[in-house]
């Protein structure tokens, strides 16, 4: 999988999926419009939305994408530009959407020493994420085996056709 | 070494001889599900991926509408008509606008077994735990893949077990045994873990209690809750599947990542505070904040043995002045038995709304959203900030705790009522 460069927005500790994809929203089925409301239920969220870039990375604490299964959640954010999450730890689903839909995920215990605006490179099969910024290097906790393999394939279902429901 | 349930489940499904924690499977799955929320999203993946191609099994598919019933809204109802011809197409159940909260119908249609591994688009289809399935809310691309290939990917989650023992007080409930074990355990205790509860007060637990308990794991990020099926759950199974099923329980010596004991013989009614399920405090502590108002069901809360707790302390009572009480039974057949026994007649003399079965006040879509600044006590299973209307405050209790605090106004211990 590509290596990946770009600036972070950080986020706090325990950001629900009602904070990065609001229940008022969940009727909609269009992606794109999906991805204008990313983490539209954090407060002070209107930065991001505005200035958020194809290619940035969002950084969290721990606990990333807990309570709903909506996989709007993992669409919006990977639709709003953000190549890679790195946060302290994820929530299940939020993981397993986010390898479903092949957005790239990386459990860094040191994402609190990350902040807004460091330019991060990352390096998502083995891990590696050098903060730019504050010239520090980490390594991260990446995706691994078949998880992996799915990442690559593009998704779940690009995998699936891939090996023609052989698994 | 012995097995636990997960490595049971995932073994026979994955047609291995034996899985241990942290193996990746392929399990078949035995109930693929989803909701008019994810639903619409499962179709139109499935429609881009797949086309016209029927799914791998139309009678393991169910689709059950659980939170706009009936629509109020134009994209709620395409989104309905979306799965209804979706269902028809591929020959699937479908239980429509009239059937209520999605995991209790599908267990009351006798769609659920022990050993089954069951999918859908709901975060706490892991209540199913108590009858002994592995049931996991997944996003729409797992469902999708599922319909298509009828197998699904896990990693094989490590077992924790929970020991719960002591005699539960008067108005004490499974509500606040969760609650005492979120305090504990906290949001991201149990990430990706399976829970196998066991001890004496889970043994005395009825199957409504059973289902509050295994329905909160989702709140302590654990991946499944169980609780080996007893004699009169079996039974009950039985009676619901129309043929005898197969228990299940863990061996003796299996191996769990970790056991932590807890002791509720002395356990007072709890409350989550704003805005996290483990920000969670004894009752009295919080007692006396003013609610604007109070919302009794959900698939945590929503069973009658629920209602008729709540029943109980509202006999003869009425809702404080300026406080809005709104009771949704989970499912038709709960609401039925709540008419038949009087309990409707209750709630209406108490002053409360009583609408239809659905997922009611868990969604910001159901009638009942607060405004900012108002105050909610619910018997849900979620606080988080802005869930139901921006700036709105959530406290979750048992249905106890929440007859109580309509009746006064304000948090109140029913012990004090």
């Amino acid at each position: 999988m590509a290596k990946f460069s770009g600036r972070a927005w950080k986020f706090g500790d325990d950001i629900d999926t009602d904070q990065i994809y609001p229940g008022k929203y969940l009727p909609l089925t269009d992606k794109a419009e999906m991805a204008k409301h990313a983490m539209e239920g954090v407060e002070g969220s209107e930065k991001f939305l505005k200035g958020v870039k194809k290619g940035d990375i969002l950084v969290a604490l721990k606990n990333f994408g807990s309570g709903s299964s909506r996989e709007h959640a993992a669409i919006a954010i990977k639709g709003a530009g953000i190549d890679v999450v790195i946060a302290k730890s994820f929530a299940r689903i939020f993981y397993r959407n986010c390898i479903n839909t092949a957005l790239p995920v990386l459990e860094l215990p040191e994402a609190d020493e990350i902040e807004e605006g460091d330019v991060l490179e990352v390096d998502v099969e083995n891990g590696d994420v050098f903060n730019k910024t504050k010239n520090k290097r980490y390594k991260a906790k990446p995706v691994s085996g078949l998880e992996m393999e799915i990442m690559k394939a593009g998704g779940l279902i690009p995998y699936l056709k891939l090996k023609g429901g052989n698994v | 070494m012995g097995a636990t349930i997960i490595e049971k489940i995932l073994a026979r499904a994955s047609g291995k001889k034996k899985v241990s924690a942290g193996d990746r499977v392929w399990a078949n799955v035995d109930l693929a599900t989803m909701r008019d929320f994810g639903g619409p999203n499962v179709v139109q993946e499935y429609k881009n991926a797949f086309g016209n191609k029927k799914v791998w099994d139309g009678s393991k598919v169910a689709i059950t509408f659980d939170l706009h019933l009936p629509p109020k809204e134009e994209k709620h109802a395409q989104n309905q008509q979306a799965c209804r011809k979706f269902a028809k197409e591929m020959g699937a159940k479908l239980f429509d606008v009239n059937s209520g909260v999605g995991q209790h119908i599908l267990y009351e249609h006798g769609l659920v077994h022990p050993w089954d591994v069951i999918i859908g688009t709901d975060s706490h289809m892991n209540l199913l735990g108590v009858f002994g399935a592995f049931a996991t809310g997944v996003g729409s691309t797992d469902v999708a893949a599922t319909f298509a290939y009828g197998k699904l990917w896990y990693k094989v989650p490590e077992t924790h077990k929970y020991i719960v023992n002591g005699k539960l007080q008067k108005y004490t409930s499974a509500k606040d045994v969760i609650l005492h074990i979120l305090k504990n355990v906290k949001t991201d205790g149990a990430i990706y873990k399976a829970i196998e509860f066991e001890g004496s007060t889970i043994d005395k637990m009825n199957l409504a209690g059973r289902i509050t308990l295994a329905s909160m794991i989702t709140e302590i990020s654990g991946k499944i809750g169980f609780i080996a099926p007893s004699k009169e759950i079996m039974d009950e199974i039985d009676r619901r599947t129309g043929k005898k099923n197969e228990p299940i329980s863990a061996d003796k010596d299996a191996n769990y990542e970790k056991v932590i004991e807890f002791d509720v013989d002395k356990l007072e009614p709890q409350i989550a505070c704003p805005h996290s399920p483990d920000n969670v405090k004894a009752v009295r502590e919080v007692a006396g904040r003013p609610v604007d108002q109070v919302f009794i069901g959900s698939c945590t809360n929503g069973r009658y043995d629920d209602m008729e707790a709540a029943a109980k302390l509202l006999k003869g009572k009425t809702v404080a002045p300026g406080v809005r009480l709104i009771i949704v039974p989970s499912t038709m057949e709960v609401a039925k038995k709540v008419v038949e026994n009087g309990l409707h007649k209750i709630f209406l003399d108490a002053g409360a709304v009583v609408p239809n079965p659905s997922c009611a006040l868990c969604t910001i879509g159901h009638p009942g959203v607060l405004a900012p600044g108002e105050v909610m006590v619910s018997t849900s299973n979620r606080n988080f900030p802005g869930k139901i209307g921006k700036g709105g405050e959530i406290y979750l209790s048992s249905p106890e705790v929440a007859a109580a605090t309509a009746i006064k106004g304000k948090i109140t211990d029913p012990r004090d009522v």
